[in-house]
């Protein structure tokens, strides 16, 4: 290593995995969702009945990158609170450490590293926040996600039983009222959180190729190995 | 309806299971509550003097005829088959249960679907035979001899009529336009005067539950549905436009049998009618798993009856029967016909889901209010914003940022 530098520990491999997992789920619900829609390719190219399962599939895709997103989610909700290596919680809380550690690393950015007043060695209360932001986005998708898979279960029977659709009715339902009153509004909302969604990614991306670029500490590596420099005072 | 009142119903709502099989004791439970019901009705005297009998003789329709619908019905309504001759001898009373059938803000579109067939089903008759106290469009009477007529039943049968409503309930400025009688009652009112008295209130058809094309944007009379301004007395909500005469009967049967109203869903809608999608057992849902849509009208899709999901069907969002039960004795239903469901008994369905475009490109109003956009367009200026902000912040760090020493 670099004379001057240090090796820090950011992320283990859970983190690292749960990102990727996290990462892969999100282009695939993208480009299925956007299917499910608006199908925006058509399969009149082929013979009719001949093994077309077109939309089904993308369903397929779709559900399962929710689920495994969901219990992800679930996963990280945890984590906030009980980790053993990092609880994010003890960031966001609105102390006057915190506040004073958010508005610094944020002053970094707009002034585009000119002034750097804070430790960028360690996860820091701007990144809490806003990784708290994409978390809120992703329990939103779900609520009104499984809102909309649940419409379809009315038989009250799933192959996994009757509990699974009585628990998405009960936790989701009020999502109908709270969105606008009819079916059409989740879906309405479901669509356009995506968009929040992507708007965040697109930042994140940004950010973190930025802050490589102009700190000068390899925080890219953060997600692939786990670790980043930071200088040694 | 208040969005905290809308909120609470939510939760307290029982869930949209769909219960086919209760087991013994609840159906011999049920039974002898019918029994006891059907026995009392019978002991009461006719109001007219149409009964189901002569109404089948006057079509030239068997008693086989009518213990094949009886069964149809018995199976719509989820009883298990033994019902049958209960679910017969309803239709029979049918003529002893008084009806008032109002109407509001409509179009009497309700009305026309059950009356206007040339070879009425066996649904419509037992229509005519329901004692129909009261029916702006059918009633002989006019003026101030109808009003003395709809006093006298309301008195007569206080407390046991079925009180039906077509047509939603102006509230807001606009509610002086409607009025009705020589005393200018507002509907709202003339609602309240009519269902207070009553047994139970149905409102049938899309504008009388949730206010329907009168409640559209801009909404100019405020019209709102029954169930906002009725309190306290059991409602029932068939909606679609126009309603099933099929779910009509079903729930009014259903009252006959057992003096009670069907079990309901968050809506209040028939369960037995509106418990399951319009997608679920749409005859072209294989199509549409498949990836097969109709991309055009007259399109080689829609020669094969393909989905019609991407010409804005809103089957997979809407809640009604249509598909098993169809409409006209069965004849046909819109996506039979070839073209897609537009939601007609979903809430606010004339704004959110009467289009013709898949339900992304849903043409609603964006959350600022004002101005309408789809959700894609919306979308695309949001991510071209960031975008920009973006290339902005690369740019001026890239020319005026200080990076830090290695």
């Amino acid at each position: 290593m670099k004379a001057g530098y240090k090796n820090v520990k950011r992320m283990t491999t859970f983190m690292r995995i749960n990102h990727w997992v996290v990462a892969i789920c999100m282009v695939a619900a993208v480009i299925t969702g956007l299917y499910i829609g608006h199908p925006y390719y058509q399969t009149l190219i082929a013979e009719p009945a001949v093994d077309k399962y077109v939309m089904a599939w993308n369903r397929w895709v779709h559900l399962m990158a929710a689920i495994i997103f969901d219990v992800s989610s679930i996963v990280i909700a945890y984590l906030y609170f009980f980790s053993r290596f990092e609880k994010p919680i003890l960031k966001l809380l609105p102390t006057p450490k915190n506040i004073v550690e958010f508005f610094a690393v944020f002053f970094n950015l707009i002034t585009f590293n000119r002034v750097k007043k804070f430790d960028s060695s360690h996860a820091d209360s701007f990144n809490a926040v806003y990784f708290l932001i994409f978390h809120l986005l992703l329990v939103w998708m779900l609520f009104t996600g499984l809102q909309l898979y649940v419409q379809g279960l009315e038989s009250g029977h799933s192959s996994i039983g009757d509990w699974w659709p009585a628990l998405l009715h009960w936790a989701t339902d009020w999502t109908v009222a709270f969105t606008g009153g009819t079916n059409m509004d989740v879906r309405y909302w479901h669509h356009m959180s995506m968009y929040f969604i992507i708007v965040w990614v697109m930042f994140h991306i940004y950010y973190e190729v930025w802050r490589t670029i102009f700190w000068q500490e390899g925080d890219i590596a953060i997600v692939f190995g786990g670790s980043k420099f930071a200088k040694e005072k | 309806m208040d969005r905290r009142d809308a909120l609470a119903k939510m939760f307290s709502a029982k869930g949209v299971r769909v219960n086919t099989n209760r087991g013994e004791a609840y159906y011999e439970k049920l039974r002898r509550t019918m029994e006891k019901r059907l026995n009392e009705l019978r002991q009461t005297p006719a109001a007219t003097k149409m009964d189901i009998q002569k109404a089948l003789d006057a079509e030239g329709l068997s008693r086989r005829d009518f213990m094949k619908w009886a069964s149809a019905i018995t199976a719509m309504l989820m009883l298990p088959a033994s019902f049958t001759p209960l679910v017969a001898e309803a239709a029979e009373l049918m003529n002893r249960v008084p009806v008032i059938w109002i109407e509001l803000q409509d179009c009497a579109g309700n009305s026309e679907a059950i009356l206007r067939s040339d070879s009425p089903t066996i649904d419509e008759l037992i229509l005519e035979t329901i004692d129909l106290e009261f029916n702006e469009t059918l009633m002989a009477a006019a003026g101030y001899q109808a009003e003395a007529h709809l006093d006298e039943a309301m008195k007569t049968f206080k407390g046991k009529y079925l009180c039906v409503v077509e047509g939603s309930v102006p509230v807001g400025v606009g509610k002086e336009w409607c009025t009705i009688g020589a005393k200018a009652e507002t509907f709202e009112e003339h609602l309240l005067r009519v269902a207070g008295n009553s047994a139970a209130v149905v409102a049938v058809g899309t504008c009388a539950t949730f206010g329907g094309v009168p409640a559209a944007a801009p909404n100019p009379t405020g019209a709102v549905g029954v169930q906002d301004i009725v309190k306290g007395k059991p409602i029932i909500n068939i909606p679609a436009c126009p309603a099933n005469p099929a779910n009509i009967t079903g729930t009014i049967i259903h009252f006959v049998l057992t003096g009670q109203i069907p079990e309901l869903d968050h809506l209040n809608r028939p369960k037995f009618a509106f418990g399951y999608r319009i997608h679920d057992n749409c005859e072209r849902r294989a199509h549409f798993d498949a990836g097969e849509f109709v991309e055009e009208w007259g399109d080689e899709g829609a020669q094969n009856n393909w989905c019609l999901y991407k010409m804005g069907c809103k089957g997979p969002m809407t809640f009604n029967n249509c598909s098993i039960v169809r409409y006209n004795s069965g004849t046909n239903w819109p996506i039979g016909a070839g073209h897609g469901c537009i939601g007609c008994s979903e809430p606010q369905f004339w704004d959110k889901y009467a289009y013709e475009r898949p339900m992304a490109d849903a043409d609603i109003k964006a959350p600022t209010g004002g101005v309408e956009k789809s959700v894609d367009q919306f979308g695309l200026g949001l991510l071209t914003a960031a975008g920009v902000g973006i290339a902005i912040h690369a740019a001026v760090s890239a020319t005026a940022g200080k990076k830090d020493e290695e």
